[in-house]
C-alpha cells in the first residue's frame, strides 16, 4: 500500500523551500539518504525553474518500496517538452533532460487535457545496508 | 597617486583591453580565463563587504564572480571605461541578488544556521562511516536533534534560484500501481544513448564549478565521489550544483 501526499504551492520563489522541504520529509518517510533526497529536490526544483509564469502548480508523492514517484501537473505542454526533449548543446546550456537522467531514476510525460502535461519522475532510495 | 602608480594602473588597463579584444573580437577564451583571474582580488574585496550576514565567505565570493564573468562577456570594447569600473556595480549587483534572493533564509534562527553548518562535517563523517549516504534520521541522532530541524537546517544553504512556476490546479490518477515504472524509461525520453557533451552555457561558470558538473552530469558521479575529488564536503557539492544549473538558466533568460 502506497502512502500518498500532496501539495498544491503558488508558482512563486516564496515556496521554493517550503517545497522543498516537504519532499526533504518525504524522502526521509521513504528512507532515503540524504544524496538521494538532494537528487530529488533538484529534479523538482529544476524541472519546475523550466515552467516559466505564475499561477499554482499541484505535486504528489507517492511513496512505496523504497522509491518516490513524484508528479507535477498540469503544466503547460509546449514549454516544458521542449525542454525535456531538448538536446545538449543546441540553447547552449545542460538541458532538463539531462538533468533529470542523472538525479531520478525514470522520468516521462503524461497527457493532462488542454494541451498541458504532468510529468512523472521516479526515484530509488539509496539501501541502508 | 603617484606617477608610478598611474603609469602601472594605465599599462593594466591596456592589458585589459588587448585581452578583450583578443576575447570579443577573435573569440580568444584563453584571453578571457586570464581576465577572470586577474580580477578575481576586485571580486573577493568587494564580497568581503558583505561577509558576516549568514553566508560562507567563500559563496559570497563565487557569487560575485558569477557577475566578473558577465561584466566581461557583456563588455563593450568601444567604450572608453576601464573593466574594473564596469565589472564593480555587475559584481556588487549579483552578490545584493543573491542576498535578496536569500533573504527569507538568512532570517531564520541562528540555532539553525549553526546546526547547517555542523551538518557538513556530520554528513561526510557518518559517509565515510557507513560506506554510504546517510538518512536525515541518522543526521539528526549524530547532531542530538530532530528530524525536522535537520530539513530546516537544510534549507538554510539550499534556496538560490527564483522558481518561476506556471500551472494550474489538479493533478490526476493513471490507475497504474505506484512505483511500476522504477527503473523503466519511457521510449520517448531513452537517454542511454544520450551522451552529448555539456553546452557552451557552462564556460561561464567558474573552473570548479564547471568540473564538478562535468563529474555530475557527464560521468554520472555521486556527489560523494566528486566532494573527494575536489576536495570539498558533500553538502556543498550539493549547493555548488544547485547554484551552478540556476546560474546558467539566469545566463539564458
Amino acid at each position: 500500500m502506497a502512502e500518498r501526499v500532496e501539495v498544491e504551492a503558488p508558482l512563486d520563489f516564496a515556496y521554493q523551500g517550503v517545497i522543498r522541504l516537504i519532499a526533504g520529509g518525504v524522502a526521509e518517510q521513504a528512507s532515503f539518504g540524504f544524496e538521494a533526497m538532494d537528487d530529488l529536490q533538484l529534479a523538482i526544483e529544476r524541472l519546475l525553474a523550466e515552467t516559466g509564469g505564475d499561477g499554482r502548480v499541484s505535486i504528489s508523492f507517492e511513496i512505496s518500496d523504497g522509491g518516490i514517484r513524484t508528479r507535477i501537473g498540469p503544466l503547460r505542454e509546449q514549454r516544458l517538452a521542449e525542454a525535456l526533449q531538448e538536446p545538449d548543446g543546441d540553447t547552449g546550456t545542460l538541458s532538463l533532460r539531462r538533468i533529470l537522467s542523472t538525479v531520478v531514476d525514470s522520468f516521462g510525460v503524461e497527457e493532462a487535457g488542454d494541451g498541458q502535461i504532468v510529468v512523472r519522475m521516479e526515484k530509488l532510495g539509496t539501501p541502508r545496508s | 597617486m603617484t606617477a608610478e602608480g598611474r603609469a602601472a594602473r594605465a599599462a593594466r588597463q591596456a592589458e585589459d583591453r588587448e585581452l578583450l579584444r583578443r576575447y570579443h573580437e577573435r573569440g580568444d577564451t584563453s584571453a578571457r580565463e586570464k581576465l577572470i583571474a586577474r580580477h578575481l582580488p576586485l571580486v573577493r574585496s568587494l564580497a568581503r563587504r558583505y561577509a558576516g550576514r549568514g553566508e560562507p565567505l567563500e559563496d559570497i565570493e563565487q557569487v560575485g564572480a558569477i557577475g566578473l564573468i558577465k561584466a566581461i562577456d557583456r563588455f563593450d570594447i568601444e567604450r572608453e571605461v576601464s573593466l574594473a569600473t564596469y565589472a564593480t556595480p555587475n559584481v556588487v549587483g549579483e552578490i545584493k541578488r543573491h542576498f535578496r534572493d536569500k533573504g527569507w533564509a538568512i532570517r531564520v534562527p541562528r540555532s539553525l544556521q549553526e546546526l547547517n553548518a555542523k551538518m557538513s562535517g556530520a554528513i561526510d563523517d557518518l559517509t565515510a562511516r557507513q560506506g554510504r549516504s546517510p538518512s536525515v534520521t541518522e543526521i539528526a541522532e549524530s547532531l542530538g536533534t530532530t528530524n525536522e530541524e535537520v530539513l530546516e537546517a537544510l534549507e538554510v544553504g539550499s534556496a538560490y534560484s527564483a522558481l518561476s512556476l506556471d500551472a494550474g490546479p489538479g493533478g490526476d490518477e493513471d490507475g497504474s500501481e505506484p512505483m511500476e515504472t522504477i527503473g523503466n524509461v519511457d521510449a520517448e525520453f531513452d537517454r542511454s544513448e544520450d551522451r552529448a557533451t555539456l553546452g557552451p552555457a557552462l564556460a561561464h561558470l567558474p573552473e570548479r564549478e564547471r568540473e564538478i558538473l562535468r563529474m555530475r552530469f557527464e560521468e554520472g558521479l555521486p556527489q560523494t565521489q566528486i566532494a573527494e575529488r575536489v576536495g570539498l564536503s558533500q553538502m556543498h557539492v550539493s549547493r555548488l550544483i544547485r547554484r551552478s544549473l540556476a546560474a546558467m538558466r539566469e545566463e539564458l533568460e
